[in-house]
């Protein structure tokens, strides 16, 4: 386990330093992405100075539902980027050489990349914590707690649904709908959705454990709503591996020659 | 003319081509325009009133499905020009006998309308479903006119910063930051009605404006003078945006150094 844990470590400096090599680029797409955030932001603060109450839901909520959204999307690009391309790199058979490692197989290939934009998104959801007037010690906690395990949802889901190229052989544009819908229904209120729809936002498209159930949590600690972010994040990693690994079994080899770099 | 023909009808062969493809793309406006419609479906109901700002919630989501389907179908040129201009593709395409910016021009047309046409169709029918009828046939051909100017603007954007990558290592963020621009200011997820009328201003005065809300507003509420007005000032900004485009243009290709071949 430790010696996973310092391979991880050793592979997001390396990263990080290919990154750097890059540095204006580096720089340009993180502050550009901060600064793309806060636009956006601004249609929601347009909206609710039209309508302060979305059902119960304000300006407030939007502001943290956003930050823990944006923190948990660029902490997945910063840590494990591959998440976002794993179905092209399964439907072209390039898992050929994380296969011929001593290292696990998803743990490595997730790794193995860095969204430098991602630096960016994860830098601006504590800013949007900050302004939502809302900051305390144990609320920035709780924010902590609550990007991990988002970002934990977030990279299963990503997974899962990636995975499905083991079996359709491409899957591109249907990987690129079902991450937006997460994204898309993470950063609106969950108020405006009924019964049926908000059991699909927890069990089907996780996105109540991207946005509104983590924005809970930091305006209120409760050992239930605790539990149920750590029963989601564990739910759907597991998911995430059994599906990975079933499909795994099914791959067949590219025959490619590659150089990883 | 005969040869950017061909080019339109090579590109637009290529999209229809593979229609699973064509409409899986398509299904993203089925998200959209469902959010939508419990968004503002709840925001009219707690304003308590049929009306905001003069459109009742059927005209709101008609007007969402027009904006959605020109973001959603309008081709990502930017990044394929930065791409051709840092890899030195642009040299294959400049050594041919036709204009590169009228070529990506008549590329981009024949890549949108089949798209623009089935996120029409689909989100259509679901709009039509949630809300009701869409808008009188009167004002669809006035509607068209500033579809096409609005088009024609995204296209002048997109080359602008596509051609930067001739002096930017990065390009990405611009698109990005313009994106949220048209999001905000061009009145893609709120009416620039709803807005307060310090920013109405401000949005009317810059381009963005012309390149989503004034077809979408057109065509839920077709008024002669305000297309007479919109249509100006959108003709002004276009001739503005070309007249850019066609001078960085020529600037970015003094600037060029193509090695080997």
């Amino acid at each position: 386990m430790m010696r996973e844990l310092r391979y991880l470590v050793f592979l997001w400096k390396m990263n990080l330093s290919a990154a750097m090599e890059y540095r204006a680029a580096f720089l340009t797409q993180s502050i550009g992405m901060i600064v793309n955030d806060g636009i956006y932001f601004i249609t929601w603060m347009i909206f609710f100075d039209r309508f302060p109450s979305v059902r119960g839901w304000t300006l407030t909520d939007m502001f943290i539902a956003f930050g823990i959204s944006a923190s948990a999307f660029g902490l997945a690009g910063m840590l494990f980027g591959n998440a976002f391309n794993l179905g092209e790199i399964i439907a072209k058979g390039r898992l050929d050489y994380y296969l011929s490692l001593p290292r696990p197989t998803l743990l490595h290939v997730l790794a193995s990349r860095m969204v430098p934009s991602g630096m960016g998104d994860f830098l601006y959801g504590f800013i949007s914590y900050f302004a939502s007037g809302q900051l305390s010690l144990d609320g920035l906690g709780r924010f902590l707690v609550g990007i991990l395990l988002a970002t934990t949802v977030f990279i299963a889901f990503l997974v899962t649904i990636q995975s499905l190229a083991f079996w359709l052989g491409t899957g591109g544009t249907f990987t690129a709908l079902a991450v937006n819908a997460m994204i898309t229904f993470a950063l609106y209120p969950i108020t405006i959705f009924n019964q049926a729809a908000k059991v699909v936002l927890f069990l089907v498209i996780p996105a109540a454990f991207m946005g509104a159930v983590p924005a809970g949590f930091v305006q209120q600690f409760t050992w239930s709503t605790l539990g149920l972010m750590t029963l989601g994040a564990t739910g759907f990693l597991s998911l995430a591996i059994l599906v990975f690994h079933a499909g795994l079994r099914r791959y067949e080899s590219g025959s490619a020659i590659q150089v990883e770099v | 003319m005969k040869k950017y023909l061909a080019i339109f009808k090579i590109n637009l062969l290529n999209n229809l081509a593979y229609p699973a493809e064509l409409i899986t793309r398509a299904l993203m406006i089925l998200i959209f325009m469902w959010i939508f419609f419990q968004l503002w479906a709840v925001a009219f109901s707690e304003s308590g009133t049929g009306f905001l700002s003069g459109l009742s919630l059927r005209e709101a989501i008609w007007y969402f499905l027009l904006a959605e389907t020109l973001e959603l179908g309008r081709p990502r040129l930017a990044r394929l020009i930065s791409e051709q201009v840092k890899d030195g593709s642009i040299a294959y395409l400049l050594n041919k006998p036709y204009d590169f910016l009228i070529y990506q021009l008549f590329a981009g047309l024949g890549e949108s309308l089949p798209r623009m046409a089935m996120l029409f169709l689909l989100g259509g029918g679901l709009v039509w479903a949630m809300a009701g009828p869409p808008p009188g046939i009167s004002g669809w051909p006035l509607a068209a006119i500033l579809l096409a100017g609005a088009w024609l603007l995204h296209f002048c954007f997109n080359a602008l910063i596509g051609l930067a990558a001739f002096v930017s290592e990065e390009v990405a963020p611009f698109e990005w930051i313009y994106q949220k621009f048209t999001f905000v200011l061009g009145g893609m997820l709120i009416p620039l009605d709803f807005y307060p009328v310090w920013l109405q201003s401000i949005s009317k005065a810059l381009p963005f404006a012309y390149m989503m809300y004034a077809p979408a507003r057109i065509f839920v509420k077709p008024e002669w003078s305000h297309f007479l007005q919109l249509l100006s000032n959108q003709a002004g900004w276009l001739v503005l945006m070309g007249g850019l485009l066609i001078l960085a243009y020529a600037r970015g290709l003094r600037r060029l150094a193509i090695n080997g071949g």
